[in-house]
């Protein structure tokens, strides 16, 4: 009935149309999430890459089991220069995790070498491996210390590719961050036209009910209601929209991504677990948080324009 | 009541604009009735807008029920506003809500439960004989009709401060000579009334103070 339609005079449902509003930021919140969805991949090959193989030191310590040179000249019990090297490694502040390979490891590296020299029995020297953080450089400051522990120590520092890798990794970070301000900003703007076309709309009602007594609080909060509810449903199509796009992406993306087991083949399309496993658990919270925040933005952005608008009225 | 002191009104701005009312001062006081006069263009419209603060005067003290308009908030004038009535010329009338959904909307704004809403509109509605017109459109009646539906909307919270622009133009002399009755019973139970007419007759049948304005300029008060 046209008493329960028209309730107060505002007629929202014509002043704001319920397609146009969530297919606009349907749009975006589509964009948004392939942006986001960016910069949470980029965030992830900049953890690995930091964090991965390409950020390791190399310690290569000859004769590990002769006594330690500094010690041995302070008369201090003899020390072998691997425990010497460890303890001075342990010590130093900016490394995250150390692992000294086992013999086994060792001659499994040497494999090809060692088979075709067919001499297995050379003296192989212990290497140590020196996970550091990000940006820490300690070669520098570490090898004379070794060397001054076990002369002819030799370190082999790959972080200087990493640290670019993570450098590229986090201009792509800023790229997605952008893309999202952008996107944000035009679905304010849209919220602001399509917000000022219904006040337009409907300028006689609400100059009407204003002098009738309704508060600015009133009128705008009818009106961000309204649009925050239009900015939630356009949100969550937008999301469930991106999700098998994000699937394929992930897919994809999932040899450069992966820490553990890459899928050889597609998932069957019924194999939903198969599906989610091949998402990070960010994006997904991404994908759930992207409607809510539609319709807040959709919901304040809408406040502030109803209540400028108001300002006119006496 | 509200009073009015060295008030004065242009169009289009205080420097640039076309002078509406020029340096009025005014008392009355709560039950008083009075008839606004004066010929086309005295300021008439302007005085009874500055009264339902559709517009806020260019200079000069405005103080409506004890408030003083100027310095009043947003929130403030709202909440006085529901405590005045008008019945504009135009009648004002949203053209897609039905009569019901008109003369409710003040008492919706003050959320009031649907069933007083429903008894009130009936009871307001019937003692303007458009009973039988709640779900006709306003574009479906005739000008007496929708000054009728306007007046009901006006009266029906009972305001302290009514105001009223030539009301009484589109009714026949029974309708009028009904709206100046209840007028005056609203007066006697603490309405503030303030009717703007062009019409002498109707003055002459229903005599009360009167305010006389000319070329936005007060040339009589009380009378």
């Amino acid at each position: 009935m046209a008493r329960q339609r028209y309730h107060d005079g505002l007629a929202l449902r014509q002043a704001l149309p319920g397609r146009f509003l969530p297919f606009l930021v349907g749009s975006m919140a589509f964009l948004a999430a392939l942006a986001l969805a960016g910069g949470i991949a980029a965030h992830g090959l900049s953890q690995r890459w930091t964090h991965g193989a390409g950020a390791v030191t190399t310690v290569q310590v000859p004769s590990p089991t002769d006594p330690a040179t500094a010690t041995a000249a302070m008369g201090q019990t003899p020390a072998t220069r691997i425990d010497a090297v460890l303890a001075t490694i342990a010590a130093t502040p900016g490394i995250t995790g150390t692992h000294r390979l086992s013999d086994a490891e060792l001659r499994a590296l040497l494999a090809p070498w060692i088979e075709q020299t067919g001499d297995a029995s050379l003296p192989l020297p212990a290497v140590i491996e020196l996970h550091t953080a990000p940006g820490q450089d300690v070669a520098a400051s570490l090898l004379p210390r070794l060397q001054a522990q076990a002369p002819g120590v030799l370190m082999e520092h790959d972080s200087v590719w990493s640290d670019r890798l993570a450098a590229l990794a986090g201009s792509l970070q800023a790229c997605a961050g952008l893309a999202v301000l952008v996107v944000m900003t035009v679905a304010v703007c849209v919220v602001m036209a399509a917000t000022r076309a219904g006040l337009l709309t409907r300028r006689q009602a609400i100059g009407l009910i204003h002098a009738l007594g309704a508060t600015d609080s009133y009128i705008s909060g009818r009106f961000a209601t309204r649009v925050g509810l239009l900015a939630l449903w356009g949100g969550a199509w937008g999301s469930v929209l991106a999700l098998p796009m994000l699937l394929a992406l992930s897919h994809l993306a999932a040899p450069f991504t992966a820490m553990g087991d890459i899928p050889a083949t597609t998932p069957d399309w019924r194999d939903v677990h198969a599906w989610a496993a091949l998402l990070p658990p960010a994006l997904l919270w991404m994908l759930v948080i992207v409607p809510p925040a539609a319709g807040l933005t959709g919901w304040a952005t809408t406040q502030l324009t109803v209540r400028a608008w108001l300002r006119r009225l006496p | 009541m509200f009073r009015l002191h060295d008030v004065s009104y242009a169009y289009g701005g205080s420097q640039t604009g076309v002078a509406a009312l020029s340096h009025v001062s005014l008392d009355v006081a709560q039950g008083e009735f009075r008839w606004l006069l004066g010929p086309s263009g005295a300021g008439k419209s302007s005085l009874l807008s500055i009264l339902s603060l559709e517009v806020q005067a260019s200079s000069g003290m405005v103080e409506i029920l004890g408030v003083p308009v100027r310095q009043a908030r947003r929130a403030g004038l709202a909440r006085l506003r529901r405590r005045i009535g008008a019945v504009k010329q135009d009648f004002g009338l949203l053209p897609d809500m039905s009569v019901f959904d008109n003369v409710a909307l003040p008492l919706r704004l003050q959320h009031r439960v649907e069933a007083e809403i429903a008894h009130e509109v009936h009871a307001i509605m019937k003692w303007v004989g458009l009973e039988h017109r709640l779900e006709a459109l306003p574009p479906q009646l005739s000008g007496g009709e929708q000054q009728r539906v306007a007046i009901a909307r006006a009266v029906i919270y009972r305001p302290a401060l009514l105001v009223a622009d030539e009301p009484t133009n589109a009714l026949d002399e029974r309708q009028a000579g009904r709206l100046m009755r209840m007028f005056h019973r609203l007066a006697e139970l603490g309405t503030t009334i303030v009717v703007a007419t062009h019409n002498d007759a109707i003055v002459a049948k229903y005599p009360a103070p009167t305010i006389e304005l000319l070329h936005g300029h007060l040339v009589r008060d009380h009378g």
